[in-house]
């Protein structure tokens, strides 16, 4: 246990040889929430509504207004504007009338297929309001049901998804530096005759790895908590989910190191990985809410599995399966120290031969 | 106890077609500052690479006390110290943190290695700047530093693949003798180098080797002195054209163009024939430059390949 303590210890003096990695790669993901919860994700959507010049339009503005989302938010934020018939940048709305009968007429600049359905959507909703009552018993009634207790805030859930990626990206990075950095120094001769067992020394480095990897993950979920005032229930068990993906990204980073024995290559491999795997891993939306392709892919990465164990830590809801999710991360996670191992034995511990 | 600390017996080792290591033999007594000497290439570091176990031999034996590296590494690795080429520290640690790194990885028990930390840096004179980043160490520091880091699980054995390389005069002799000191202590030390002055004064016996064989396995001044021979060094105006001829009846025994206008004869006694000698270059030639020495390990090494060792 001692010398297990300072192996770890020695690994965790190690930062100074790599300061600035670990920097980018501990606070990377904190910046990049803050940074796109700052400039690219509001509450609310803006939509633009030509200024009322008939009683018709004042009252499908009203309507607009009520729009809602579930729990009650200004969704829909009206701005009125001045519009000239000239060219449109995003989307304008207008409300004419065209032989007798009322119609709302979206002007859109550059398409943007999804904004455009939305606002489709919350016209139709303005509409049906506004209507419903004149057409009695044909009357078309929308119910809302709520699945959570509490609205998908998206800046919420987008940091949900980024606790993972956090957690990798750390340890990925951290690890592909340090090992690669060893063959640099050439201080790998004093890891290849060393005769403490190399299970050893590779369990100080993964644990030093895993450590980064929830440091990370803490500092990014204290902005989460600090931007939206949503904290994990059981904050424990957040570590917990958050451990065996720690362990699988430290694996990546030093199996990586050990192959290519070059930092820029070890660290661009472990940058790819943790990036792709984050995107493919439901990193901006629930699995579920995608097609049936990009969910079996999607479950393939250890991203997806800790995001629906996460899920319920935020929104207080089940997605997937739990207990699947729990045993693919463990799995994942034995493979991949299988793989450390025997990287390690290649690269390190065997005499080179012919 | 093992009777003798390292026992090498046609040990071969080839890279493809290469045979940097080509039936070599050896053995190293206890206490003994034993050299590799050779050129670059020799397959010096490959010899050191198949003591400490981390290449395979393609045939041949290799003990180290007692063991084969082959089959026992942790075994030998646990008693030999190894010294690389390259100084290999972390350059962005302290002499301290760097020697605390070893030790995790190295000694087989951690109780009072603060105590040796402290002495070993003391004994390199490096313990006023313990807690500085290695970065900011000259080279010669930071040799003593590795040679420090080597020793600090007590090592019997320390295999030293040139040892002054790239250190000024000073290091260099400071290193010598804290060599020397660790081998009155009983260390024993194997030291390869290309540098002749190096295995002339460190050396207690050395092996000459060249392109992986072994050329000549002795004492250096055994090596010398089996030469049997001074060397004379002389320039004239204009060269002398067919040397062999011109100096005949002198007991020349050797005669190697250095260049065009420099000669080098290896004579039995160049005291008795120094006269004779000038008179008869006298009196054709123009005698520039006349140097008389005794034979040192480059003349050993130019004897038995016909080539300089620094070539």
């Amino acid at each position: 246990m001692t010398r297990f303590l300072l192996l770890l210890y020695n690994e965790v003096k190690l930062f100074r040889t790599t300061a600035l990695i670990h920097l980018v790669a501990i606070l990377q993901p904190a910046v990049l929430y803050l940074l796109m919860t700052t400039i690219l994700v509001h509450p609310t959507f803006d939509l633009n509504v030509n200024r009322p010049g008939s009683d018709l339009e004042a009252s499908l503005l009203a309507a607009l207004e009520q729009v809602g989302s579930p729990i009650g938010l200004p969704y829909v934020n009206p701005i009125l504007v001045d519009w000239d018939g000239g060219p449109v940048v995003r989307q304008v709305i207008t409300v004419e009338e065209r032989e007798g009968v009322p119609t709302a007429v979206q002007y859109y600049g550059p398409i943007d297929s999804n904004l455009v359905k939305n606002f489709r959507n919350r016209l139709t909703a303005a509409a049906l309001r506004l209507w419903d009552a004149e057409l009695g018993n044909r009357a078309v009634n929308v119910e809302e049901h709520a699945w959570l207790p509490r609205d998908v805030s998206y800046n919420v859930y987008f940091g949900l998804a980024l606790l993972p990626m956090a957690a990798f990206l750390a340890a990925a990075l951290t690890g592909a530096a340090l090992t690669a950095q060893e063959f640099e120094f050439r201080t790998m001769v004093e890891y290849r005759l060393a005769p403490a067992a190399p299970g050893l020394i590779l369990g100080a480095r993964l644990t030093r790895l895993v450590l980064s990897a929830l440091v990370a993950a803490g500092i990014l979920l204290v902005a989460v908590g600090l931007v939206t005032h949503a904290w994990p229930r059981e904050l424990w068990l957040v570590a917990l989910i958050l451990l065996p993906l720690a362990v699988i990204a430290g694996c990546l980073g030093i199996v990586a190191g050990l192959v290519f024995r070059k930092s820029i290559p070890a660290f661009l491999v472990a940058l790819v990985a943790t990036f792709a795997g984050w995107i493919l891993g439901s990193a901006f939306g629930l699995a579920a809410s995608f097609g049936t392709g990009y969910q079996r892919i999607s479950r393939l990465t250890p991203f997806t599995h800790a995001v629906e164990l996460l899920f319920p830590r935020y929104f207080g809801a089940t997605v997937g399966s739990p207990v699947v999710s729990a045993a693919t991360l463990v799995l994942m996670a034995g493979g991949m120290i299988a793989l450390a191992a025997l990287a390690y034995r290649l690269r390190v511990v065997r005499q080179e031969g012919v | 106890m093992e009777a003798s600390a390292i026992q090498v017996q046609a040990a071969t080792r080839r890279f493809g077609s290469l045979v940097a290591v080509d039936h070599l033999s050896f053995e190293v007594q206890r206490g003994e500052i034993f050299g590799l000497l050779g050129p670059n290439g020799a397959g010096k570091t490959t010899m050191l690479h198949l003591l400490t176990g981390l290449l395979r031999r393609d045939g041949g034996e290799v003990r180290v006390l007692g063991h084969d590296p082959q089959r026992k590494a942790k075994e030998v690795r646990q008693r030999t110290g190894y010294v690389p080429q390259e100084t290999n520290v972390y350059l962005d640690l302290s002499a301290v943190d760097n020697l605390w790194h070893h030790a995790a990885l190295y000694c087989r028990d951690l109780a009072g290695i603060e105590g040796r930390i402290e002495s070993l840096l003391e004994l390199m004179n490096l313990w006023e700047r313990r807690k500085d980043a290695v970065r900011t160490f000259s080279g010669g520091m930071k040799r003593r530093l590795v040679l420090a880091r080597a020793l600090l699980h007590d090592p019997e054995i320390i295999l030293f693949d040139e040892p002054t390389l790239g250190v000024d005069v000073q290091a260099r002799h400071a290193i010598w003798a804290h060599i020397q000191a660790k081998r009155g202590q009983g260390k024993t030390f194997v030291v390869s180098t290309n540098d002749m002055a190096e295995a002339d004064v460190l050396c207690d016996r050395l092996i000459i080797i060249d392109q992986g064989r072994t050329i000549a396995l002795d004492t250096p001044e055994q090596l010398k002195a089996n030469l049997g021979r001074d060397i004379v060094t002389l320039r004239t105006t204009p060269p002398i054209a067919e040397p062999e001829t011109y100096f005949a009846g002198l007991g020349v025994q050797t005669v190697t163009r250095l260049d065009p206008d420099q000669l080098r004869l290896e004579v039995r006694d160049a005291e008795s024939i120094v006269g004779e000698l000038v008179a008869r270059i006298g009196a054709s030639h123009r005698l520039e430059s006349v140097r008389i020495a005794r034979p040192t390990l480059d003349d050993v090494f130019l004897h038995h390949t016909g080539r300089a060792l620094r070539e």
